[in-house]
């Protein structure tokens, strides 16, 4: 199957490790993708938040490169990202004016038959269980391990048909095939607020703030993700929690993509899980003398 | 408070919130729901449940003047959990493109609105975001310079801020694209 990858900006920006982590595990895997040549940012939340169609046409573009270049399905490893590509693929399948606007805005064809998946449904259902077993050489037994899916990869369901959308599993089913201990606690589809991050701040360090210290009370070693921006709340913001409540916290917080491939026993360096703000050095440790 | 509205107005803007939302504010039935699972009940001045009941009502001022619309942060908890199926998290959207369009210029949470805009600026003018173009320029329009400035040496360090951007090749497409839905 001919994969096409849409990394957006985060992953070639502040989220660097996520792109570097991935790349690392589907060499290993011996999995090969293609970057979708000369694409463009999505419009992430903004477009849709005062501008629809623009949200639409934005993800489009993409959707129909990735198409017209022959590819059958698209890994969009950022949620924001994936959630944007299937909202539009969605709206095109769905709302034909709009459709013949966008195709005519693109001037190039689109049949809106292409498939998109997030990280997870890539792991899962592209990769496969077997596959991902087969290659864990580290198994990361007694590890705790909470999985944190926020809102953009399980909602809207009927968009997403991702999971459970109130209490998902397909995270906690990777982390156990790890050989570590998926947490179980109640924020895994908590809002970190996200969108808002750089202008509401102190609105989103209170609900970050909830979902890490629920995390915690829950005994996790760290926590994993499948979302930048998620990311970037519960790690870039964490000191900053942590002096707001006055309380430490100091949960590493590590991309899917890092955990697997501690568990096939690649190098951290090339995990690039130095680029975190919370330092992983204990959690790291810990697993070396597993 | 006394409110006059007339029905006209009401209707017209009923119909133009209805078929941008594909959805029926009568299918409502003022659960509240959907506000009480929304993370940002909290710091809103209406619930979501009022806003549509207000929408309903034709109360367009306050609808399009309120933090709420600015404050929701997009989660979609709202719209997953209506026992109606009602597109809570989309009115969201639809009012704040209205009032962007009608360039109602509120003077609350007005931040959060910039925010969009610069980042779509950056969008058309890039075809992609450069994360520190986009961060300066939204903390000079907002004035807010030395907020999450703490941040960055830390960030530049991780190598979290880079200091180019990418441009695209067919950033012609991408003008094309916001001339036709801008
Ligand atoms: S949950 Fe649905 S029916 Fe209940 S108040 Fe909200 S929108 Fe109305
Ligand atoms: S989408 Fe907006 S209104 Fe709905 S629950 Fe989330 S923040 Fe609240």
């Amino acid at each position: 199957m001919k994969l096409a990858y849409y990394p957006g900006c985060s992953l070639k920006g502040t989220s660097f490790e996520y792109e570097v982590s991935l790349l690392k595990i589907l060499e290993v895997l011996n999995i090969e993708i293609k970057e979708i040549p000369d694409w463009n940012c999505c419009g992430a939340s903004a477009a849709h938040s005062i501008n629809h169609n623009l949200s639409v046409a934005l993800p489009a573009r993409n959707l129909a490169i990735a198409e017209n270049g022959g590819y059958e399905s698209i890994l969009a490893p950022c949620a924001a990202c994936s959630n944007r590509l299937k909202t539009a693929s969605y709206e095109l399948k769905t709302d034909d004016i709009l459709k013949d606007k966008v195709v005519n805005s693109l001037g190039m064809p689109y049949a809106a038959g292409i498939d998109i998946n997030n990280m997870l449904e890539f792991l899962s259902g592209v990769v496969g269980e077997d596959k991902i077993k087969s290659m864990v050489k580290k198994p990361l037994n007694g590890l705790k391990v909470a999985s944190y899916y926020g809102c953009l990869l399980v909602r809207p369901p009927k968009i997403m048909q991702f999971d459970d959308p109130e209490n998902p599993v397909l995270m906690d089913d990777l982390v156990a095939l790890t050989g570590a201990d998926p947490v179980d606690y109640s924020y895994k589809t908590e809002c970190c607020g996200a969108i808002n991050s750089l202008s509401n701040p102190d609105v989103v360090t209170t609900l970050t703030g909830n979902i890490l210290y629920d995390i915690k009370k829950h005994g996790a070693d760290l926590i994993v993700v499948a979302c930048p921006l998620c990311h970037s709340n519960l790690d870039v913001r964490q000191r900053e929690i942590e002096r707001k409540y006055g309380e430490k916290i100091g949960l590493p917080i590590l991309f899917v993509t890092e955990l697997l491939g501690l568990s096939f026993g690649i190098d951290p360096k090339d995990l690039a899980i130095d680029g975190h703000m919370v330092a992983a050095d204990k959690v790291l440790k810990k697993i070396k003398e597993l | 408070m006394k409110i006059v509205i007339n029905e006209q107005n009401r209707r017209n803007f009923v119909s133009q919130v209805e078929s941008m939302l594909h959805d029926k504010l009568s299918k409502c039935y003022q659960c509240g729901k959907c506000s009480a699972g929304c993370p940002v009940n909290f710091e809103m001045d209406y619930t979501p449940n009022q806003i549509i009941k207000m929408t309903e009502l034709g109360m367009e001022h306050t609808v399009l003047n309120s933090k709420t619309i600015w404050l929701c942060v997009s989660c979609n908890t709202c719209s997953t959990r209506c026992p109606k199926g009602f597109e809570v998290a989309e009115i969201m959207d639809v009012l704040r493109e209205i009032a962007e369009k009608r360039g109602i210029n509120s003077k609350v949470e007005k931040e959060i609105r910039m925010f969009h805009e610069v980042f779509l600026n950056n969008v058309k003018s890039n075809g992609r975001i450069f994360e520190l173009e986009l961060v300066g320029k939204y903390k000079l329009k907002t004035r807010h310079l030395f907020r999450d400035v703490f941040l960055a040496p830390k960030m530049i360090e991780k190598g979290k801020l880079k200091m180019h951007g990418e441009k695209i090749s067919d950033l012609n497409r991408i003008a094309k694209i916001f001339k036709d839905f801008e």
